[in-house]
């Protein structure tokens, strides 16, 4: 018991606690000065360039979380429901891709986005465009890149929690005389409300801390928080804003995990 | 049975989307020329060869080491963590819990720059790379395995534990006889998730690893810089094959069943 303490202990509470601290201190060279200010965070907030990353990072979040509960519901729905035969392999497939890096699956969107990439190739071929487009670096890479490495975790938060709903307030609906669609729509629907919120907040929560996919599809213009606490860190080499802003990012992952167990919680008692 | 067609047609589109950039990788691993044409034109392994040399297969097996390294140290130590979460009521052991699950809620990003600012800050530079790339993924993977390892504890009678001791057994005996045998395939399923979890890590190694000392998905994304490579191609074939292999060893022999909730990142 002392062991898995001491380490958490060590190696989390106090790299976390002194990212606080340092975040309020002055740095230079990285090293930690005596001088306490406030001046880290007024940086960041009065820079539009940091303005812009935290608004972009919002956005990205929001986009990937909707589009991921948009796609995974189906999914999900149709995987919990279905009486194939493939259902095993189907639930393999579309969790397999969570076995491969977000850099791995991101790379992918890279080959078929970029400039002489797939996307351009095809559009080409039919005649849709005349010369080539630079889909990335962008938001919407961005984004579309995301959302399809987080897809998984939505769809296994949405099949829980209609993995959870009783089969038989479906059947008395129906025998109430509501159709399939209709059943669905007054009876699944609401009742899997704590999975969609899960689900979205999930992907949401990963999305504005990932690194590798703002990294790779997007560029100088299209900065995140996350991309921005890299380049703190390694080539501004000032280690106080980069805290500032980890604590930021950590302030925002504190409250959507909040929300999330609070729904949870709602989701125990129904 | 009108609305079931439709949703069908709706989910092989989605799957379209999921795996469609996978395929494409692996297909443009084996184009002739250095463009990332699809569908490949011509057929060359020559990219494959690439992947094999040292430049690849070194961090190929950083990575492995690393990982099963955290899985096993992370394992262990999520033993003692989840019997007395699951099986015990004691005074802090909200805070303990929230300790525990702390890595999951946090980003691994912000811990990564944590613990590079603490290995600096202590003067302990030198142990940037391996060791403190191990320390951070033992971390990160603790909550997997500590999470993964409490859902079969809970579902575990609590009374095989008093049958035993009735029996005779001492509490040491009745551990590592009865209760032990029977969370195997919890503690076996917490341990991969562990290394999946290491081995795609991306957003704490990138802080805490150095030249000669980083992760295959480091070296990948450092890379990139230089734009399109099929040679990378393979290379992420391969790394998406190891782990999925393991998976699968691991299914057919033990099981991870209804164990795969439990390695949902966050939530």
């Amino acid at each position: 018991m002392a062991a898995p303490l001491a380490l958490l202990l060590l190696f989390f509470a106090l790299p976390n606690a002194l990212l606080l601290s340092a975040s309020f201190v002055k740095s230079e060279a990285q090293q930690l000065t005596h001088e306490l200010t406030l001046e880290n965070y007024q940086f960041l907030f009065t820079r539009p360039l940091y303005i812009w990353a935290f608004v972009r990072t919002f956005i990205v979040g929001v986009s990937v979380g909707l589009i991921d509960v948009v796609l995974g519901y189906p999914l999900a729905y149709f995987l919990v429901r279905t009486r194939s035969r493939w259902k095993g392999v189907l639930i393999a497939l579309a969790l397999a891709p969570l076995l491969a890096s977000v850099v791995v699956r991101t790379y992918g969107w890279y080959i078929i986005l970029n400039r002489f990439g797939v996307a351009n190739d095809l559009l080409l071929a039919l005649g849709a465009i005349d010369e080539r487009i630079a889909f990335m670096p962008s938001t919407g890479a961005i984004v579309i890149g995301l959302a399809h490495a987080l897809l998984p975790y939505t769809v296994l938060t949405i099949m829980g929690s209609l993995q959870g709903i009783n089969p038989n307030l479906e059947l008395a609906a129906m025998s109430l005389g509501a159709n399939r669609v209709r059943t669905f729509f007054d009876v699944v629907l609401p009742l899997s409300f704590p999975g969609i919120a899960g689900g979205f907040i999930l992907s949401f929560s990963i999305a504005i801390s990932a690194y590798a996919t703002p990294a790779i599809l997007g560029g100088p213009a299209t900065q995140v928080m996350a991309t921005a606490i890299y380049g703190f860190m390694t080539q501004l080499l000032d280690w106080s804003i980069g805290a500032a802003l980890a604590v930021i990012l950590v302030v925002c992952a504190v409250a959507l995990a909040y929300v999330a167990a609070r729904i949870g919680a709602r989701q125990g008692a129904l | 049975m009108k609305p079931w067609a439709a949703l069908r047609a709706v989910v092989m589109a989605i799957y379209v989307f999921m795996l469609g950039p996978i395929v494409i990788t692996a297909a443009v691993s084996f184009n002739q020329s250095n463009r990332s044409q699809f569908p490949p034109r011509g057929f060359s392994l020559q990219w494959w060869q690439r992947a094999f040399s040292a430049e690849w297969v070194d961090p190929l097996v950083f990575s492995l080491k690393l990982g099963l390294l955290a899985a096993l140290i992370s394992t262990l130590l999520a033993l003692p963590l989840a019997f007395a979460l699951a099986r015990h009521r004691f005074a802090g052991r909200d805070a303990l819990a929230a300790l525990t699950l702390g890595p999951l809620m946090l980003p691994a990003l912000v811990t990564g720059v944590g613990l590079l600012q603490l290995f600096q800050y202590a003067g302990a530079r030198e142990y940037i790379g391996f060791t403190a790339l191990l320390i951070g993924h033992v971390v990160i993977c603790l909550p997997f395995a500590v999470r993964t390892i409490a859902i079969s504890l809970q579902t575990l009678p609590p009374n095989v534990e008093l049958a035993a001791a009735s029996l005779g057994a001492s509490r040491a005996a009745a551990l590592w006889h009865v209760v032990l045998p029977l969370i195997k395939t919890g503690i076996v399923a917490g341990a991969v998730f562990a290394f999946v979890h290491s081995f795609t890590d991306v957003n704490l190694s990138l802080f805490l690893a150095r030249p000669g000392e980083q992760p295959i998905t480091v070296k990948i994304l450092g890379f990139l810089e230089y734009g399109f490579a099929p040679t990378l191609a393979a290379v992420s074939v391969i790394t998406l094959l190891l782990p999925l292999v393991l998976v699968v060893i691991v299914e057919r022999v033990s099981g991870l069943g209804d164990f795969i909730y439990a390695s949902r990142s966050r939530g």
